[in-house]
């Protein structure tokens, strides 16, 4: 089974809506997760924040931190470094799991290009 | 004399902040000991006087009382529970994770949010778990003022609605790791609460219309909250055979007048009344008078004492004028009359040709009823929760909803329902209303002290979170905390009264502020009887226990400060309210 795992900055939700301004990015990228489970990914998210053990007992998570905060968010994808410091777009996601393109529903996947992470949250 | 009595295990005071929540509860707790149980006082109020009424430093751990077998207290403050509780979940990272790592986790831990956690979390170990106050007969909760004891009473059952509802796991809940985990306590503190053989809630109020009407308000969200074991106690009752003097017999019929008009529903509940004590109820002795009144030998004096009085509201507002525009913000506990000083200084500067905009963040706003009447040149407005929300909701859901499908669309509006989109929603709408400030006056009645205090912290967090962000942030938030800051646009006006309580918590407030690097312009003295020239034996002895507040407050907390006598003609529309600057 393919895997993904995500590894958040600290940030009190997903989707930013408790930053000062709503992240689209952030929303656009939670429901892609919930997409991605839809065609059969195991799908698990780890917000700093919340789940330090999470990044604590994986090594290569715990290395980017040290070379510097802004690698997160982390994408792991069965088991290996995808991503770092950005959040993909669906048709990324599609690519780095091998899900065929033909599956990517007929839907605008836009990408705020104005956000980063850590303007998102609480 | 009649104090509350009840049998419940659980007992709760609630009221307006100064209504004499703490008095009373220590006073019942007093005569319960006495009478041999075994009572515990728990105050959760984060500026509490707990431990200034009963003369013993207090920790969040029950400690027994001197002199009096069988009475405990405990205090918990929210902030150091906050503290904590956030170590608890950091420190097993210390050395694990890069350090960057752990501030940021910190960082997380710092909001409003988990103090107002952190804070319901030792209020529910005491009330969900028996075992934890096992060895006392009675509890009585000294709770905080009425918005802020609403929003710790209506957490539990919004947040096991959350929960329960939300399917995609409680995102906004974040900081609160584990809050699953406590749900079935969660669950049992508010059966606790619902439950009329365990639990009863006791009204304060002083027998004044407001705050009658704040009372009814906490009853019928109570009984909305399922809590039906409620009793009224009327606290301060001024009655007197002289009625020749013209400010003894004004306060004896505006307590006439509004103990006559008590709210229906509050009218139902049975009700105990305590009377207008002259001297205060600090200390184990003045507690032991409550009880035991017929032991009180009232040295009657007609010395009145003379000291220098401040100066009138008139002269502050003839300072503010020559700014000519501005924001006006004033603060204090709830009760203190806020409210009532905005309103006279919003109007005395539209009387002087400014246009001016008086708004208010009190969840029990009752500017429209201070004001009364529509004034030329003066709008007002009420910072609405719901409404901010609300207004909140569509433009997020506007911004980032319309390139969702439906699930990430049912997400943004699962995190739309969590607790912090209110503070940030109301916070969006003081930093307007801070922001018209630059063209006409602005003046804002605040919330109560704790809620200010929170704003303002999540103002300081907001200031950092502004200097990392790219986004589009607002003008009006990224200049909100300079702006607060700059004492040529920001006069804040700490408003107290001359008693015990009121002056302490303001002092606090004060440091408060300076803690957040905004200095107050003035200090405001409301309801002074010494300033009212009563002949009235009782209410001339209350005079003068008013002059080491009084002094403390002009000569050592302000550098400027202004007195405003207690009113015979009540300080209600445009007439009323122009006594306090004419």
């Amino acid at each position: 089974m393919k895997t993904l795992e995500v590894f958040d900055p600290a940030m009190c939700c997903s989707s930013g809506v408790c930053g000062v301004e709503v992240d689209p990015l952030l929303a656009q990228f939670a429901s892609d997760l919930k997409w991605a489970e839809e065609k059969g990914v195991q799908v698990s998210r780890h917000n700093l924040g919340q789940e330090p053990q999470a990044f604590a007992s994986n090594p290569a998570v715990v290395k980017e931190m040290e070379a510097g905060m802004d690698r997160l968010p982390v994408i792991v994808v069965n088991g290996h470094i995808a991503s770092t410091g950005m959040y993909p777009t669906r048709q990324q996601l599609a690519q780095k799991l091998g899900i065929p393109s033909h599956t990517l529903d007929a839907m605008a996947v836009k990408a705020a290009p104005c956000c980063s992470p850590k303007s998102g949250c609480c | 004399m009649t104090l509350p009595t009840a049998h419940t295990r659980y007992l709760f005071f609630t009221g307006k902040g100064g209504v004499g929540k703490t008095s009373l509860s220590c006073a019942m707790g007093l005569s319960m000991a006495e009478a041999g149980r075994k009572v515990l006082i728990v105050s959760t109020d984060p500026a509490s006087n707990l431990d200034e009424v009963l003369g013993v430093t207090l920790g969040q751990r029950p400690t027994a009382i001197p002199t009096v077998k069988g009475l405990f207290a405990l205090n918990i403050d929210p902030e150091a529970s906050a503290r904590e509780y956030r170590e608890r979940m950091v420190a097993p990272y210390r050395g694990v994770l890069p350090a960057a790592a752990i501030a940021s986790m910190e960082e997380q831990f710092s909001g409003a949010c988990t103090v107002e956690i952190a804070a319901f979390d030792e209020f529910s170990k005491l009330l969900g778990q028996p075992q934890a106050t096992a060895e006392f007969d009675h509890v009585i909760f000294d709770t905080a003022p009425t918005g802020h004891t609403l929003r710790l009473l209506t957490l539990p059952s919004a947040w096991s609605e959350f929960i329960a509802s939300s399917d995609s796991g409680a995102s906004c809940l974040g900081p609160l790791a584990g809050l699953e985990k406590q749900k079935s306590l969660y669950a049992a503190t508010v059966e606790r609460l619902c439950d009329p053989a365990s639990t009863a809630v006791i009204l304060v109020s002083r027998p004044d219309t407001s705050a009658l009407r704040e009372a009814e308000r906490t009853r019928v969200e109570l009984v909305e909250l399922g809590v039906s074991n409620l009793q009224l106690a009327i606290n301060g009752l001024f009655s007197t055979d002289h009625t020749d003097d013209p400010i003894a017999s004004a306060m004896m019929q505006r307590a006439d007048a509004a103990m006559a008009a008590v709210p229906a529903g509050l009218n139902k509940l049975p009700r105990t009344l305590t009377p207008f004590l002259p001297l205060g109820t600090v200390g184990l002795w003045a507690l032991r008078l409550m009880v035991h009144p017929d032991t009180a030998s009232v040295a009657v004096t007609n010395d009145n004492a003379t000291t220098p009085l401040p100066g009138p509201l008139s002269a502050l507002v003839e300072e503010i004028a020559k700014a000519g525009h501005g924001v006006i913000m004033a603060m204090g506990k709830g009760g203190v009359g806020k409210t009532t000083v905005a309103a006279a200084i919003a109007l005395a500067l539209a009387k002087r040709g400014f246009p001016v905009h008086l708004s208010t963040t009190d969840p029990a706003a009752h500017v429209d009823a201070a004001v009364g009447e529509s004034i030329a040149l003066l709008a007002v407005s009420r910072i609405d929760p719901a409404t901010e929300i609300a207004l909140y909701t569509v433009e997020v859901l506007a911004k980032a909803g319309s390139n969702l499908d439906t699930n990430g669309r049912a997400m943004l509006e699962e995190d739309l329902r969590s607790p912090c989109t209110e503070e940030i929603a109301v916070f969006r709408a003081f930093a307007r209303a801070v922001d018209a400030g630059k063209e006409g006056f602005v003046v804002l009645d605040t919330a109560p002290t704790g809620h200010t205090i929170l704003l303002l912290d999540a103002a300081e967090s907001y200031h950092r979170e502004v200097l990392r962000t790219q986004g589009d942030m607002p003008e009006a938030v990224r200049r909100l905390l300079p702006r607060l800051r700059d004492p040529d646009y920001t006069k804040v006006l700490i408003v107290t009264l001359p008693e015990a309580t009121p002056v302490h918590e303001a002092e606090r407030l004060q440091a408060d502020l300076a803690r957040a690097k905004i200095q107050p312009f003035a200090w405001v003295i409301n309801q002074s009887l010494l300033a009212s020239g009563t002949r009235n034996p009782l209410l001339a002895q209350r005079g003068n226990y008013e002059i080491p507040f009084i002094r403390r407050v002009a000569d050592e907390f302000s550098s400027r400060c202004a007195l405003i006598p207690w009113l015979p003609e009540p300080p209600i529309g445009a007439k009323g309210l122009a006594q306090l600057t004419d």
